[in-house]
């Protein structure tokens, strides 16, 4: 019995698995440090480990292809500020500058948001609010939100080929690709949605008993002392 | 199906997360062209443009109080994870629960109030750039440093202090424009495939 639970999907996905809580946490201190906070002193330190941090991560999480893609992107935006930037002057100069700028904040917490949805299934994200106390008024719509996440990718891909297929793209017509993407991939949502909410009704939310849940989720050392790295961080946040 | 219940369902909660997902997902679409300095202030104009479609769809899904407000709180949080900072939620609560409140005096039916509801609730865009404008010292001096000097120049010059009541309008507006043109998909589209 120990056996197959241990073997369930959900559970051997990370090295070290870390509770969502941490995850989240972490996602929030990531993203509104690098995009909000100052620069100089003791930051300079600070933020290229908030860097790194979303790239350890995914290695922890056995996810080897996004952690490999994301470390050469990075590498290409360090090499272009390091080589090209200082040769460029005026306009190109400012156009690079703040395209670099943006996407070395930017990128950071994406990937650690990233990281929180392909790596937390909505199960262990409802157990972790529930154990949160957050009403279920919003819990329900925001584990939708992330469990929509992936799919309205993958619709809105299908939908991008069908369209190619038929020569509409974006240059030879903008407008009519606004029409003729938005307006399927919300029909599809939509359908989606519906077939969503009776799956899930049937499987009892909304009922008014207490659910239960199977996943385990709890607070490691490993999260104690994630939690503990961040502390310095807000510290110096709040300070610069 | 339709009940009757004043509380919000199970399914009322799902419709509000699906729908809250593609908003977000088209409204980060629009964002993108915010990165273009030039463009923020143009932000307001395009992001509720962009995302009346959704919401049109949405609305006619609404039928009880507290659902918009869901969104726009739930739209805030998403925000505050990927980093946008608090004014975002409060933005997001506070025209949230305003739009809904002009919907309940529509009681959902009337199509004026969805066109003003859209426009107020577009206003919670206004929390991304209410920072430049109510701490801008700051803002601003966090943004030498990482972004450059001619970036902030070039923001600074395109938006001066009385920018902010004015993107204020600007930024109804475009919910009203999005609104109409939701709309005219609606009719278009989704009316006759029985969606919306």
């Amino acid at each position: 019995m120990d056996a197959a639970v241990t073997t369930l999907k959900f559970e051997s996905k990370a090295v070290i698995p870390t509770d969502p809580r941490t995850k989240l946490f972490l996602t929030v201190t990531v993203s509104t440090i690098m995009i909000t906070g100052g620069t100089g002193g003791f930051m300079n330190f600070v933020r290229p480990c908030l860097m790194a941090c979303p790239i350890i991560f995914l290695l922890l999480s056995r996810k080897w292809v996004a952690a490999a893609r994301f470390a050469v992107t990075y590498a290409i935006l360090f090499a272009l500020e390091l080589t090209v930037l200082p040769l460029l002057t005026g306009t190109w100069n400012f156009i690079l500058g703040a395209a670099v700028g943006i996407y070395t904040h930017m990128l950071p917490g994406f990937i650690m948001g990233y990281y929180l949805v392909s790596t937390t299934t909505v199960s262990e994200f409802v157990a972790a609010m529930e154990r949160m106390h957050v009403p279920e008024k919003i819990v329900i719509p925001v584990s939708v939100v992330f469990r929509f996440f992936p799919t309205v990718k993958e619709e809105y891909a299908a939908i991008r080929d069908a369209m190619k297929m038929r020569g509409i793209t974006t240059l030879r017509s903008p407008m009519k690709m606004l029409e003729y993407r938005v307006v399927p991939l919300m029909m599809s949502i939509a359908k989606i949605g519906e077939e969503l909410s009776a799956a899930a009704l049937t499987r009892g939310l909304g009922a008014p008993q207490k659910r239960t849940n199977i996943c385990k989720i709890g607070f490691g050392p490993l999260d104690v002392f994630f939690f503990l790295l961040a502390i310095p961080c807000w510290v110096g946040f709040f300070i610069c | 199906m339709e009940t009757k219940s004043k509380k919000l369902q199970a399914k009322d909660l799902i419709n509000v997360g699906i729908f809250t997902a593609i908003y977000f997902v088209i409204f980060f679409a629009g964002m993108m062209l915010g990165y273009i300095p030039i463009f923020i202030p143009l932000l307001g104009l395009v992001c509720p443009i962009l995302c009346g479609i959704p919401f049109m769809l949405y609305l006619t899904k609404v039928k009880k109080f507290g659902m918009v407000s869901l969104t726009g709180i739930i739209l805030g949080l998403l925000n505050l994870i990927m980093g946008s900072g608090i004014l975002v939620l409060v933005a997001g609560i506070i025209f949230g629960i305003a739009s809904d409140l002009i919907l309940r005096a529509g009681k959902y039916q009337s199509w004026k109030c969805t066109f003003l509801a859209n426009g107020v609730f577009s206003l919670w865009i206004m929390g991304y750039v209410s920072r430049m404008f109510l701490t801008r010292t700051e803002f601003f001096a966090s943004l030498v440093s990482s972004y450059g000097q001619e970036y902030v120049d070039t923001l600074m010059s395109y938006t001066p202090n009385w920018m902010f009541p004015v993107l204020f309008v600007v930024t109804f507006i475009g919910g009203i424009l999005g609104a109409l043109l939701g709309k005219a998909v609606l009719k278009k589209h989704f009316e006759k495939a029985g969606i919306a």
